[in-house]
């Protein structure tokens, strides 16, 4: 009898409150699918197969670790909830004579009950939904799903153990939890009166400083590799701010509106304003949560989509023929016509012997270098490069003789000596002269568009390029060394070629590049960048699909997570409610100004988050922009319009789930009404 | 609608104050009410038939057992409920021809209630807890305030006035429910069950103020099975079984003689019922 009696008091319990445990129970069912459909994923024949796969693998791996600390997270907050509604009853059992060691045993069951259910439903709907995700992935990446169920014993033993450890960190919680109340606290727990919070404005105030910095480096930082750098420090910093901000802020904000006796002593605002700062500081973290998650969302789909569906131009930009070689020459004195010429015909040799017909063909001469910009003055000492705050001062320069210029790209530019065309990639260069190190340009003419560059190492700082009479103009900087004896500036023979698909495929840059080892010019070694633009389109695909696949699987897990959220918020707020209008109504208040009072309350609260996140998404803009074009991306309008889409989209969900959730806060308070 | 209620009952009062004339504030006339489970099949009868009416300044008592239709009269008469059969007008109107619209603001401006629990809302401070319905009628924060003073005083809550239900004794509690009950000068005071969470010295405080407040002008209709709260009445009906079955007046008694001849009342009544 007795023996039976903790499984069942546990088991009515959460029957009793189905309307607390069953969200609950739908978040362990989605936490542990989540991550047993990433288990199958990875072990799908799928990835096996496909070009890149590896890279998509280790993509889904990541993922896996992010949504098992999410979940522990999570699950901790939502059974947070349920424990303190379980408080009273907790409490009720001991005053009827069960010990604390009875009580703690009716957790253990509650827990392995709900662990049970939470397991057992999560592989069963992971392994249900885990070929409809690995058809999904298919798509993105591109790649061919098979035929086998995509389970298998390794994925199941693997979701199962660490589910487990997830589901046994939440029952300790909450074993620590009842262990450390006291009994008379246990029955207690839910009426007991709280204080409006104490409004602190020094908390408030450095939320909002908190807030400010990350705003501000995000805005002003200009190099891309400074943005990799202070991105994570900048995402800690506006966490911090926004929990700050949500808990400190908005006590202190109506405590404000409180003390204008004109605003707070009217009818509609009287009833909101005092009950939104009387539940203030418990909600203000879950405001909080929901506004972090959406922002998390926001800045994932929003970059991993622009990497995505941004991949073709991506590709191109890097590729600019479909194959493409720049190949390393000793200094601008090896560009000789001789030389050059010898190069080419091996190339064009290499390309006949395979019978295929190049549908187009370009090649030119170029040189770069780097330095740190002062006034009009580029100086390319090496020392300079390593001090973190020249970061921001780096230009990257290429110089390109006029006839290889006007023979690419058709025009017909006239330099004198000393004279020099100006072509700005990013960042802008306002000067009319410009000197790198003791040569000096004048700046005639300000070109507005250049031929298709093959730019896989540059433009992560501002880039001007600069067509020159002709190389001569480079003698000094042909010259230079840097502290290891290597030559500074890069000299390069581009040669890009577009050929057919099928002849494409077979078709390797290792093939053009091979015989010109034998070559005199070459006796000390070759260095070459380029490739095949169809291998790279594989990896292109593999790499931003499998990114684009997390940010999406995350982004649905974080949504619910939110929703989630702001469902317990509501329940909660809801039953503490249903009294409260009950009086109101009494007082004389009619049915219609509790709705609009309810209405007007929940929006405020509800969509303060969305506001915040949305402001967080246009601040973090620019950072994540220039993480992207770490990646490659360069057409800006498009992130934007990517990151617009995602926020409308994200917008839809949101007020769905606002629908949802007032719905059930109305059927809570409206039965007192 | 609101404006135009509390300006004809405002005019009319005043006039009356102080003349002999006796005027019903409260008709209550054959008032009957039946709840009928969802599906129609068990029926209630709550009510059968109660016919009473209050005067202008009375103090009225209605006593009754658990379950004799006190809270189904309450109900009735703040137009929280409606009648089955049976009209009840207040200061001449009846309260069945009020749109369901105004009713909240006639409410507002015509009753005061003070309820058993207190119902204070936790959220805000006493004297917020005051203000509440003279903020839902749009009241300057000025005046709410000088309205607020002497009655705060009166009930000697002004030290209290800035903390928050929970802060506060039981007795300081319906005190507050008390002053936030007669903030808006309402034409009756209607009070359930006001001492049943008091203990006896804070008991002796509140009906001490009900006669107070009683003495200065106010009508007050009070539901009660307390003996002792029925007997700082004027007049205490007693209700059993949905009808009233019985009133006694005080006439020249004290509380103590009063508070006997309820006694003796219950007592008959109880003692009645079971010789039957």
């Amino acid at each position: 009898m007795k023996r039976s009696l903790y499984p069942r008091l546990a088991w009515t319990g959460i029957v009793k409150n189905k309307v607390l445990y069953l969200p609950y129970i739908v978040s362990c069912i989605g936490s542990v699918a989540v991550l047993h459909v990433l288990q199958c994923l990875s072990y799908s024949t799928l990835l096996k197969e496909m070009r890149g796969g590896r890279s998509t693998e280790a993509i889904l791996s990541l993922g896996k670790i992010v949504i098992a600390l999410f979940s522990v997270i999570f699950l901790l907050y939502a059974s947070s909830f349920l424990l303190k509604r379980r408080f009273r009853e907790f409490g009720l059992y001991y005053v009827l004579g069960m010990d604390k060691k009875g009580i703690c045993a009716v957790a253990a069951w509650e827990s392995l009950i709900l662990a049970g259910i939470g397991i057992g439903g999560g592989l069963l709907t992971g392994a249900l939904f885990s070929k409809a995700a690995e058809l999904v992935l298919a798509r993105l990446v591109q790649g061919e799903a098979g035929f086998r169920p995509s389970f298998t014993l390794e994925s199941f033993t693997f979701t199962f153990s660490v589910s487990l450890v997830i589901f046994f960190i939440v029952f300790l919680r909450s074993i620590v939890t009842v262990l450390r109340t006291d009994p008379i606290g246990l029955l207690k727990s839910e009426s007991t009166g709280e204080k409006p919070p104490r409004s602190n404005p020094i908390l408030a105030i450095s939320g909002l400083l908190c807030i400010v910095t990350a705003y501000v480096m995000a805005v002003s930082i200009e190099s891309p590799l400074n943005a990799l750098l202070f991105f994570f420090v900048a995402v800690i910093l506006v966490i911090i701010g926004t929990y700050l901000l949500f808990i400190a802020g908005s006590v202190a904000l109506c405590r404000l509106l409180k003390k204008n006796k004109k605003y707070y002593y009217r009818k509609d605002h009287f009833v909101s304003v005092s009950s939104m700062l009387f539940r203030m500081k418990r909600n203000g973290a879950g405001l909080a949560s929901v506004c972090i998650l959406s922002t998390m969302v926001l800045v994932m789909i929003s970059s991993t989509s622009a990497l995505y569906f941004g991949k073709e131009d991506n590709l191109r930009r890097s590729y600019p023929n479909d194959v493409t070689v720049s190949l390393m020459m000793d200094g601008t004195e090896s560009l000789t016509e001789e030389n050059l010429t010898a190069i080419r015909s091996s190339y064009e040799k290499v390309i006949a012997d395979r019978g295929i017909e190049p549908t187009a063909v370009r090649e030119y001469t170029y040189s770069g270098i780097s330095g740190t910009l002062s006034g009009n003055h580029i100086s390319v000492r090496p020392s300079d490069f390593y001090d973190p705050s020249a970061l921001d001062a780096l230009r990257t320069l290429f110089f390109f003789p006029l006839t290889d210029y006007n023979r690419v790209a058709d025009d017909d530019l006239t330099l004198g000596k000393g004279e020099a065309a100006i072509y700005v990639i990013s960042g802008k260069y306002e000067q009319d002269t410009i000197r790198v190190e003791n040569t000096e340009w004048k700046l005639v003419t300000r070109l507005s568009s250049f031929f298709p560059f093959e730019d896989t190492e540059l433009s992560l700082n501002p880039t001007y390029f600069l067509v020159i009479p002709d190389n001569s103009e480079l003698n000094e900087l042909n010259g230079m060394r840097d502290d290891y004896g290597n030559p500074m500036l890069d000299v390069r023979y581009y040669y890009g070629v577009d050929m057919k698909d099928a002849d494409l495929e077979a078709f390797s840059v290792s093939d053009m590049t091979e015989p010109l080892q034998s070559m005199e010019l070459f006796r000390d070694g070759m260095g070459y960048s380029g490739g095949n633009i169809a291998d790279a389109r594989g990896d292109f695909i593999a790499s931003f699909g499998g990114l684009f696949f997390i940010g999406l699987l995350l982004s649905a897990v974080f949504i619910a997570a939110a929703a989630m959220i702001v469902y317990y918020k509501q329940l909660t707020e809801g039953f503490e409610d249903q009294a409260r209008f009950g009086i109101m109504q009494k007082v004389g208040m009619t049915k219609e100004d509790i709705r609009a009072g309810i209405r007007s309350q929940t929006r405020t609260v509800f969509f303060a988050p969305l506001l915040f996140a949305g402001v967080h998404l246009s601040f973090a803009f620019p950072m994540v922009w220039k993480l992207l074009m770490l990646f490659g991306l360069r057409d800006m309008t498009f992130a934007i319009l990517t990151t617009l889409i995602a926020f409308g989209v994200f917008c839809l969900f949101y007020a769905l789930i606002y629908r949802l959730t007032a719905r059930t806060y109305y059927k809570i308070v409206s039965e007192s009404l | 609608m609101a404006f135009v209620f509390r300006f004809c009952y405002n005019g009319d009062r005043k006039t009356q104050k102080g003349t002999v004339l006796t005027v019903n504030i409260l008709e209550v006339s054959d008032l009957k009410k039946i709840y009928s489970t969802r599906f129609g099949g068990n029926k209630v009868e709550a009510l059968k038939s109660v016919t009473f009416s209050v005067e202008e300044g009375e103090f009225v008592a209605i006593m009754g057992e658990s379950g004799s239709g006190k809270t189904t009269l309450l109900n009735l008469l703040a137009a929280l409920d409606k009648p089955t059969d049976g009209t009840v007008r207040l200061g001449g109107n009846e309260l069945s021809a009020i749109r369901d619209s105004d009713l909240a603001a006639f409410r507002r401006d015509n009753l005061g209630f003070v309820f058993q629990e207190f119902n204070l809302l936790d959220t805000f401070s006493v004297e917020d807890n005051i203000f509440l319905p003279l903020v839902l009628s749009g009241t300057s924060p000025k005046e709410m305030e000088e309205r607020l003073k002497p009655i705060a005083e009166r009930l000697g809550i002004t030290e209290i006035l800035k903390k928050y239900p929970y802060e506060i004794s039981g007795g300081q509690k319906q005190r507050a429910a008390v002053a936030r009950a007669i903030i808006t000068n309402p034409r009756l005071l209607l009070a359930d069950e006001p001492t049943g969470a008091l203990d006896s010295r804070a008991t002796d405080e509140l009906l001490r103020l009900f006669t107070s407040i009683n003495r200065a002008g106010q009508t007050v209709l009070m539901v009660t099975h307390s003996v002792k709260a029925a007997s700082v009445a004027s007049r205490v009906l007693f209700i059993r079984d949905g009808e009233v079955y019985h009133q006694l007046y005080r006439g020249n008694d004290t509380n103590e003689q009063l508070y006997q001849k309820i006694s003796d009342t219950l007592t008959m009544l109880v003692t009645g019922r079971e010789s039957r």
